[in-house]
């Protein structure tokens, strides 16, 4: 029997995409760029409750055609890992793995459909860095993919929304990391960055593949592979902490609006909590004076 | 009470994530882009509450705030 695939876990802008680059330099494991094809499987078995209680979805209207969930989770995961399987095999390579950001809002059905039968590395980063590179994101494409845009119509502030959507993506990821046990290897973003062999290693020996001299070079060195994915980290031929801690250059309110958000999750996975600063509406309006005053300041430059 | 470099500095490397590694006293802070607008108004903030007093239109110039020495400077007018 070939080796488990290999699915990659991450908030967007969690540093996935360099990972995936690192993983598709090893000889044996083929991860191509992001494929949505697990998110695509998720939205095959999305339910919901309908009239009266009644459950409706594939799963339970193929189970009155006579095929049960067994059947139908088993026929949809060979459609889904064919495609890895035959990726990897072009590649010539032994193994597959898949990272598609965007699964981080479909984790419990691709737990559902993957629980067993893969290797599960769940990735994290700060939440208030990823809701600052969530709204960069947004700034530079445009617009909201519709994951995202479910929690912009909810949050009047866009951090806020990104905040909230790093609080239920992190927390689904690592209930799933727990509950997997030894399938499941959490690791960060922070120590990815500091240190890329040191983690890399770590998730090699998860996975049960030998560690390759010159990997993380070459993985950093490849721009090839045209594909989606996080077009920042192309630009990137080393990895440093630059994009680490970047929250804290956030305004002050701003930062305290998140913590309230994102420290008890920040806690959870190990994080310091981000310190706030109870600011009163007297506070605010005094920053709000200083504000205008400065940008006349700007303009007299 | 008085504004102290260290804390300056200690409060802009932490608070304001400002690189100051390779920048000296007289460096430009704000027009040089090093500093933006966002820190800059919790820097404004920070030294009212560390001088104790409340600055005016006329306090809020580049010659008062545009580089550590010049900020210093003005911290320990204030608190005279």
């Amino acid at each position: 029997m070939s080796a488990a695939g290999i699915v990659v876990l991450g908030t967007p802008r969690s540093g996935t995409t360099l990972l995936r680059r690192l993983l598709d330099a090893h000889p044996n494991i083929a991860c191509p760029p992001e494929t949505y094809v697990l998110s695509g499987a998720a939205r095959f078995l999305h339910e919901e409750t309908f009239a009266q209680g009644l459950q409706i979805g594939a799963l339970f209207g193929l189970g009155y055609a006579g095929f049960d969930e067994a059947e139908v989770l088993g026929r949809l995961r060979r459609f889904a890992f064919g495609f890895f399987e035959e990726h990897a095999a072009k590649a010539g390579k032994g193994r597959w793995a898949e990272k598609t950001a965007f699964d981080a809002f479909h984790v419990d059905a691709i737990r559902r459909l993957c629980s067993g039968h893969v290797k599960f590395v769940c990735l994290h980063r700060h939440g208030l860095d990823v809701a600052a590179s969530l709204a960069e994101l947004v700034d530079k494409t445009g617009g909201f993919v519709e994951e995202l845009h479910r929690y912009v119509t909810r949050y009047p502030q866009p951090l806020e929304a990104y905040a909230h959507a790093w609080v239920d993506t992190a927390g689904a990821i690592e209930e799933l990391a727990q509950s997997e046990g030894g399938e499941a290897l959490s690791i960060r973003y922070e120590d990815l960055a500091r240190d890329p062999e040191a983690v890399l290693r770590d998730v090699l020996t998860f996975v049960g593949e030998p560690w390759d001299e010159g990997i993380v070079e070459r993985g950093l060195g490849e721009a090839s592979a045209v594909g989606f994915g996080d077009w920042k980290t192309y630009a990137r031929a080393k990895v440093d902490t630059k994009s680490v801690a970047r929250w804290k250059s956030l305004p002050r309110a701003t930062q305290t609006m998140l913590a309230a958000v994102c420290n008890p999750t920040l806690e959870r996975l190990g994080y310091e909590p981000v310190a706030t600063e109870d600011e009163v509406d007297e506070d605010a309006r005094r920053r709000y004076e200083l504000g205008l005053l400065l940008g006349r300041l700007k303009k007299e430059e | 009470m008085a504004l102290t470099r260290d804390a300056l500095i200690q409060y802009l490397e932490d608070k304001a994530r400002v690189d100051l590694s390779g920048v000296d006293d007289e460096a430009e802070l704000f027009s040089s882009g090093l500093v933006d607008s966002f820190a800059m108004v919790d820097l404004l903030v920070f030294l009212e509450k560390h001088t104790g007093t409340k600055m005016g239109p006329e306090d809020i110039t580049l010659e008062n705030l545009d580089s550590v020495s010049r900020i210093l400077a003005f911290a320990a007018e204030q608190t005279q």
